[in-house]
């Protein structure tokens, strides 16, 4: 995955976050921290997982998502069969909270709200940056 | 004292009372030509947010029997949106509304939803100070 994002020298993530100014936000810092981002967005987990099928293999580095949304939770992702990488985004940060995502499948967890450091954490930690 | 000065002045003022943290600096930096109206984007978003989730909370505590899981999904949502926009002490009190919403107190919801309401309210007006005096700055007349 890592090696498709080199060749392309565009990086693909996806935002799935239900909320403008949050979505927003990331929009902002997706701008200035890294160079050659593309950022798509979906507002539930259903979305999130029509644009990963709809793009077929490889569509995006690195999935961003919220835990609780309308349709679809961002915990669920994983269990609909996805493998992108995924980073759970929340305000509950309590180890519970925490334990809810990684136990559902995502690789990694960052607290809200997201900065230039976090996001840039997270990119070299999938080897993104 | 000029726009700029006010404004400036403006801001020391409310990160020296509390209202605002480092969170809002981050904001600031991100404001760029590229995106010159990221700053007001981002407040005006939260702005109307916080109205909406303040009366949808209000209206829930009403209620004979109060959905507390509603109640907290609502507080929840105000405390990331405070969180982003760097609002301390709106945040920190719905960190304390939702302790409420554990325990199941109506009484505690309906005390910490005022207290919301203030906080919520003081910070507003002052945003909306703040985007009138960063609009002369930038050379445009205030907003009426």
């Amino acid at each position: 995955m890592a090696g498709a994002a080199a060749e392309r020298k565009v990086i693909r993530v996806l935002l799935v976050e239900d909320e403008e100014i949050h979505r927003v936000l990331a929009r902002a810092l997706l701008r200035s921290a890294v160079g050659g981002v593309e950022l798509d967005e979906a507002g539930t987990g259903a979305e999130a997982v029509r644009r990963v099928r709809d793009g077929g293999a490889g569509a995006y580095d690195l999935i961003i998502t919220d835990g609780k949304m309308p349709v679809m939770d961002g915990h669920e992702i994983r269990a609909m069969g996805v493998t992108t990488p995924i980073v759970g985004l929340s305000s509950d940060t309590l180890p519970p909270d925490v334990d809810t995502f990684i136990k559902a499948g995502a690789d990694d967890f960052t607290p809200k709200p997201l900065s230039k450091e976090k996001l840039v954490r997270i990119l070299a930690k999938f080897n993104l940056a | 004292m000029s726009a700029a000065n006010q404004l400036a002045a403006l801001i020391a003022n409310m990160f020296a009372t509390g209202l605002l943290d480092d969170q809002f600096q981050q904001l600031q930096m991100l404001q760029d030509p590229s995106a010159p109206n990221f700053v007001s984007e981002v407040v005006t978003l939260f702005c109307h947010d916080g109205e909406r989730i303040i009366g949808e909370l209000a209206k829930l505590l009403d209620k004979p029997t109060v959905d507390f899981d509603r109640v907290d999904a609502f507080v929840h949502q105000l405390k990331g949106s405070s969180a982003s926009v760097g609002a301390l002490k709106v945040k920190n009190t719905c960190i304390q509304f939702r302790e409420f919403c554990q325990q199941k107190s109506k009484d505690g919801c309906l005390k910490t939803l005022e207290t919301v309401r203030i906080n919520f309210y003081e910070l507003r007006g002052k945003f909306q100070t703040m985007l009138q005096l960063e609009r002369q700055v930038n050379g445009f007349p205030p907003n009426n």
